[in-house]
C-alpha cells in the first residue's frame, strides 16, 4: 500500500559545504539519502514530495561536521499480510517462482501456485503451465498475487505471495 | 503432513449451527480465512456469526454438515498444521508463517538448498526428494545427465590484468562489487565454446559450477549463454558455496536423491574430491600472466590482487602442473622456466603434426630450441596486427572437440547401460565413466622405460595409475602381449631389447612411444596414433611427469617440506621480521641447541616440523624446483612414500590454514611462515612473494 506521510531525516555535512549552496546541498542530500531505501517501519520511501523545514543545523563538537534535522513528505510503499498485488516474474524454477512488485521481492511457493499448474523445465525460459496449455506463466509475465507473509529486516522487506485465491494468477492485458 | 493435525471445536458453550461451510476438505487455509458461518442452534439464525482459522494449515476432515448442530467439545472439522516444507528466508513460503519467532522444532525441517542462485530458499529433505526424483524422471525422459560446468580455465580464461584493447575474441565486462569500486574483468572463451555449448546441450542439461562470485559467474553465464537457453538460472557460484574450498558439498543438495546422473567437467580435480564422474579438462589459459582467477583455496586477500607480475616471464604460469591450490605462481627465473617444459611442452613437444594445443605451449617449444631468445617469444606469443587494428591472436586450442566427443561416448554408455538394465534402475555414471575411459586403451600392454624411479614401485607411480585408468594393463618387463614400450629416452636396455624383438618379427605390433602419446591419450581420452610419437634416437623427451589435467590419482602435492625451508637471506622478507633474517646456519644452530635441550620429548613432532632435520627432509619429500632439476632419475610425485603423498595432499589442500594454525601448534618452529607464502620455494617466487608482502606492508601503513 501507498502512503504519503510525513518523515524526519538528519543530514550530516561536511564543514567544506558550508556556503551560499547550503541548504541546496541540504535537499540533494536528503534525495539521495533516502530515496530508493527501506525501512520496516514505513516500508520503500519511492520518492520525497516536499521538504517541509530544514531545522537549525548544530555543529559536532570536535569534528565539524553540522547536523540538519529535515522534515519531509514522502510517497512510501508498504507491503502488507493479504494486500493484492501485481507483479512481474522474475526466476521461475522447480520449487516455485519470484516475482517483483516494484522494489520488493517475493517468493511463490509451488504449493501455492493452483495445482493444476505443472512446472517445465524443458522450455525455455522455464513455466508453470496448466494442463490444457491456457495459462502459462513464465518470465517477464505480470501476475496478481496476494501475500502471505512478509519478513521485515532493518534494510528491506521480503514478501511471501501465493496465487491460490480468486482472481490471482496471470494478468492479461 | 500427518502428524500435527489440530481438531477444531465449537468456540462457545452453547451448542451451535453450521450455517455454511466456506472451504473444502483439503484445502489450505491461512491463518485468519473464514472457516465456516454458524448461529447459536437456539436461535432463529439472525445472527450469523464467522469463524475464523486460528493457524494455517490444511483441513484434513470436516466432520459436521451444513445445518447440522455442533454440540461443545465436540470437533467441527480437523486442521493440519503446516510444516513449512519450504523456507524463504526463515519464512515459510507456504503459510507466510515467520520462522524466527516460532518455536524451535520448526526450523529444522526445511534444510536443503535446492535453488543454485538462491541459498535462502530451503525445502525440506521430503520435498527435495520429491523434486529430484521429478527431475531424475524427466532427465531420464528426456534421456539426458547432468553435467556441471566449470567456467575458469575450463570454458573461458579471465584476467583483471591491463590488456590491449583491441584483442579479438576477448570480452570485456565491469563488475561492481557491492563495497569495492569494482574492475574490469577480460574474459575470452575457449575455442569452440559455443558448438561445445550447442551439442552438449542436446545430451546434458548444464549447470555452471564455479568458484567465482555470484555477480561473475552470471556475468559470465551471459556471455556464453544470452538466450539462457543453456544454463538458464542453473548457476552455482562461490558465494551459494558451502565450503569454499570445495564444490562437492553442494551436490548433495543440488541432487537429493544422488549425483549418479552427474557428470562434471573441471580442470581442478581436488575441487570434487577426486570424484570419479569428473572429466578432467586440459585447463585453457589464454592471458599469460593470469592463472584462474577464482582459485578456490582463496588465500585471505581477494582474489584478483595475487597477481603481479608483468607479462614477460609469467608464461608458463597455468600450465605448470601446480599440483597444489597456488596455480597463479610467478617465475622470473629461466631456469625454472626451463625445468618447467618438462611438464608442460610435452604434448606438442614431439608432434608438428598435431596442432600445437595452446598459445603458451606453443612459444615454449620454440624456446626450447631457441635458448635465450625463448622470453621474447613468449611474451608476444603470434599476436598478429589485422588490417582493422584488432589484434588477432593464434589460439590453437582444440581441447573441447574432443571433450565434446567424451561426453558424446559417456552419454551414449549410459543410455546403452540404462536400456539394458531394467525399470527402475539407474546406471551410475561414477561408475560408468571410469568404464569409458578404461576403454581407451583396453587391449594394450604397456612397458615403462626411464619413466619410473629404479627405487619406486611400478604401481605408485603416476604414469602407472594414468595408463590402468585408461585400461592399458603395464608390466614390469616384456612379456608376449606387450604391445607398446612408453621411453623417456633412446638408448636404455628396454628400448635396446625392443629393436631386438621388433627383428625376430615375433611381435612385430610393439610401438615404441614417448611419454607424450600417453599423456596425450589420457586428454583426449582416445587412442592417438602411435606414429605420431615416436621415440627418435638420441632425442631425450623432457616429458616424464605427466601434465597435471592428465593425472587421475590424487596428484602428490608439492611436498610439506618445501614451506618450511629456510629463507635464504638478502629479500626483502629478511629486513622486516627479524626472526626472518636469521640465515640457515643460525638457524639451524638455533635448533641444535633446543633439540639438545628437547631431545627427548621430540619424538611428538614429526620430522618435517624439525628444521634441523632439513636435510632428512629434502631427501624424501624434496621441495618440487629441486627435483625437477634431479629429474634425470627422480620422477617427483613417484618419489614420494605414501605415507608423505597422504600428508602432502592434507598439506596442499589446506596449505593455507595449516601455516596459520601451526606456529601456535608447534611453538618450536624457527621460521613463521608468512601467510601469502605459496608452496613453493622457487627463488623467483620468493621474490615475487617479498614484493608482495611489501606491498601489503606498506599498505597497512
Amino acid at each position: 500500500m501507498f502512503y504519503h506521510i510525513s518523515l524526519e531525516h538528519e543530514i550530516l555535512l561536511h564543514p567544506r559545504y558550508f556556503g551560499p549552496q547550503l541548504l541546496d546541498i541540504v535537499k540533494q542530500k536528503l534525495y539521495t539519502e533516502v530515496e530508493g531505501t527501506c525501512t520496516g517501519k514505513y516500508g520503500f520511501v519511492i520518492a520525497v514530495t516536499a521538504i517541509d523545514s530544514i531545522g537549525a543545523g548544530l555543529i559536532q563538537p570536535g569534528q565539524g561536521f553540522v547536523v540538519y534535522p529535515v522534515k519531509y513528505k514522502a510517497i512510501v510503499f508498504r507491503p502488507f499480510k493479504g494486500e493484492v498485488l501485481d507483479a512481474i516474474v522474475t526466476q521461475v524454477n522447480k520449487v516455485g517462482m519470484f516475482a517483483q512488485i516494484g522494489p520488493l521481492s517475493c517468493f511463490i511457493s509451488h504449493h501455492s501456485i493452483p495445482a493444476d499448474m505443472e512446472f517445465c523445465p524443458n522450455v525455455n525460459p522455464p513455466c508453470y503451465k496448466s494442463k490444457q496449455e491456457d495459462n502459462v506463466i513464465q518470465e517477464e509475465d505480470v501476475i496478481r498475487l496476494k501475500i502471505v507473509g512478509t519478513r521485515v529486516d532493518a534494510t528491506g522487506i521480503f514478501a511471501i505471495g501465493t496465487l491460490m485465491d480468486d482472481y490471482l494468477g496471470l494478468v492479461t492485458q | 503432513m500427518a502428524d500435527k493435525t489440530m481438531p477444531i471445536f465449537v468456540p462457545s458453550e452453547k451448542p451451535l449451527k453450521v450455517v455454511k461451510w466456506k472451504v473444502k476438505q483439503g484445502v489450505f487455509v491461512s491463518q485468519g480465512q473464514i472457516l465456516f458461518l454458524y448461529n447459536d442452534s437456539s436461535g432463529t439464525g439472525t445472527d450469523i456469526k464467522k469463524y475464523k482459522a486460528v493457524r494455517a494449515g490444511t483441513i484434513s476432515s470436516i466432520k459436521v454438515k451444513e445445518g447440522d448442530i455442533a454440540e461443545p467439545g465436540a470437533p467441527i472439522a480437523e486442521l493440519e498444521e503446516c510444516r513449512h516444507p519450504t523456507v524463504m528466508k526463515e519464512m515459510c513460503a507456504e503459510c507466510g508463517a515467520d520462522l524466527r519467532t516460532d518455536e524451535v522444532t520448526n526450523r529444522d525441517v526445511a534444510v536443503v538448498p535446492m535453488v543454485h542462485s538462491v541459498p535462502e530458499l530451503k525445502v525440506s529433505e521430503e520435498l527435495a526428494q520429491k523434486l529430484g526424483r521429478e527431475d531424475a524422471d524427466r532427465l531420464l525422459k528426456d534421456r539426458k545427465l547432468v553435467l556441471l560446468v566449470d567456467l575458469d580455465q575450463t570454458l573461458v580464461h579471465t584476467t583483471n590484468d591491463n590488456i590491449p584493447p583491441n584483442l579479438k575474441g576477448v570480452l570485456h565486462f565491469f563488475l561492481r562489487g557491492p563495497g569495492c569500486p569494482g574492475r574490469w574483468c577480460h574474459t575470452r572463451l575457449r575455442p569452440r565454446t559455443k558448438e561445445f555449448l550447442e551439442s552438449a546441450s542436446k545430451n546434458y542439461e548444464l549447470h555452471v559450477c564455479t568458484f567465482g562470485a555470484r555477480q561473475y559467474a552470471h556475468a559470465i553465464a551471459d556471455l556464453l549463454d544470452p538466450e539462457k537457453k543453456y544454463f538458464s538460472h542453473r548457476i552455482l557460484s562461490r558465494d551459494e558455496c558451502f565450503d569454499a574450498r570445495t564444490k562437492a558439498a553442494n551436490l548433495k543438495a543440488l541432487f537429493p536423491c544422488g549425483d549418479n546422473m552427474v557428470c562434471i567437467i573441471d580442470d581442478r580435480e581436488d575441487v570434487w574430491r577426486h570424484a570419479t564422474n569428473l572429466i578432467h579438462v586440459r585447463p585453457y589459459s589464454f592471458f599469460q600472466s593470469t592463472g584462474d582467477i577464482n582459485a578456490p583455496p582463496p588465500p585471505e586477500n581477494e582474489k584478483p590482487k595475487e597477481k603481479v607480475t608483468s607479462v614477460k616471464n609469467g608464461a608458463q604460469v597455468n600450465q605448470m602442473p601446480t599440483l597444489d591450490a597456488e596455480p597463479e605462481q610467478k617465475d622470473a627465473s629461466k631456469n625454472k622456466e626451463n625445468k618447467e617444459e618438462g611438464g608442460n611442452g610435452i604434448i606438442v613437444a614431439k608432434d608438428k603434426e598435431v596442432k600445437s594445443s595452446n598459445t603458451e605451449e606453443k612459444p615454449s617449444e620454440e624456446a626450447d630450441q631457441e635458448g635465450d631468445e625463448r622470453i621474447a617469444a613468449e611474451a608476444e606469443p603470434r599476436w598478429v596486427e589485422t588490417s582493422d587494428g584488432q589484434i588477432e591472436v593464434e589460439d590453437p586450442d582444440d581441447y573441447l572437440i574432443y571433450l565434446e566427443d567424451i561426453l558424446k561416448r559417456i552419454h551414449k554408455h549410459f543410455y546403452d547401460n540404462y536400456d539394458k538394465m531394467g525399470k527402475n534402475q539407474i546406471p551410475d555414471l561414477k561408475s560408468i565413466i571410469p568404464e569409458v575411459k578404461c576403454e581407451v586403451l583396453a587391449g594394450t600392454s604397456l612397458v615403462f622405460s626411464g619413466l619410473v624411479p629404479t627405487h619406486q614401485r611400478l604401481e605408485t607411480s603416476r604414469a602407472y595409475q594414468v595408463a590402468r585408468s585408461l585400461g592399458a594393463e603395464v608390466t614390469q618387463d616384456y612379456s608376449d602381449k606387450t604391445t607398446h614400450l612408453v621411453a623417456v629416452r633412446a638408448g636404455t636396455a628396454k628400448v635396446n631389447a625392443s629393436r631386438k624383438i621388433g627383428s625376430d618379427g615375433k611381435s612385430n605390433k610393439l610401438h615404441v612411444v614417448t611419454p607424450d602419446w600417453l599423456w596425450t591419450c589420457a586428454e583426449r581420452w582416445e587412442r592417438v596414433d602411435e606414429r605420431l610419437y615416436p621415440l627418435q634416437r638420441g632425442g631425450q623427451s623432457s616429458s616424464r611427469r605427466p601434465p597435471a589435467h592428465c593425472s587421475s590419482p590424487p596428484p602428490a602435492p608439492a611436498p610439506v617440506a618445501a614451506l618450511r625451508k629456510r629463507t635464504p637471506s638478502g629479500r626483502f622478507m629478511d629486513t622486516i621480521n627479524p626472526l626472518l633474517s636469521f640465515s640457515s646456519d643460525d638457524i639451524a644452530d638455533m635448533d641444535r641447541e633446543v633439540e639438545d635441550i628437547f631431545n627427548e620429548s621430540d619424538e611428538s613432532s614429526s620430522d618435517e616440523e624439525k628444521p634441523g632435520d632439513d636435510d632428512l627432509d629434502d631427501e624424501e619429500n624434496p621441495p618440487e624446483d629441486r627435483l625437477i632439476s634431479v629429474s634425470a632419475e627422480n620422477s617427483m610425485q613417484d618419489s614420494l612414500p605414501d605415507r608423505l603423498i597422504q600428508d602432502s595432499q592434507e598439506a596442499t589442500n589446506d596449505s593455507e590454514m595449516d601455516d596459520e594454525s601451526r606456529p601456535r601448534k608447534r611453538p618450536r618452529r624457527s621460521t613463521p611462515p608468512s601467510d601469502d607464502e605459496p608452496p613453493d620455494d622457487d627463488d623467483s617466487s620468493w621474490n615475487l612473494m617479498g614484493a608482495a608482502l611489501e606491498k601489503e606492508l606498506l599498505a597497512q601503513d
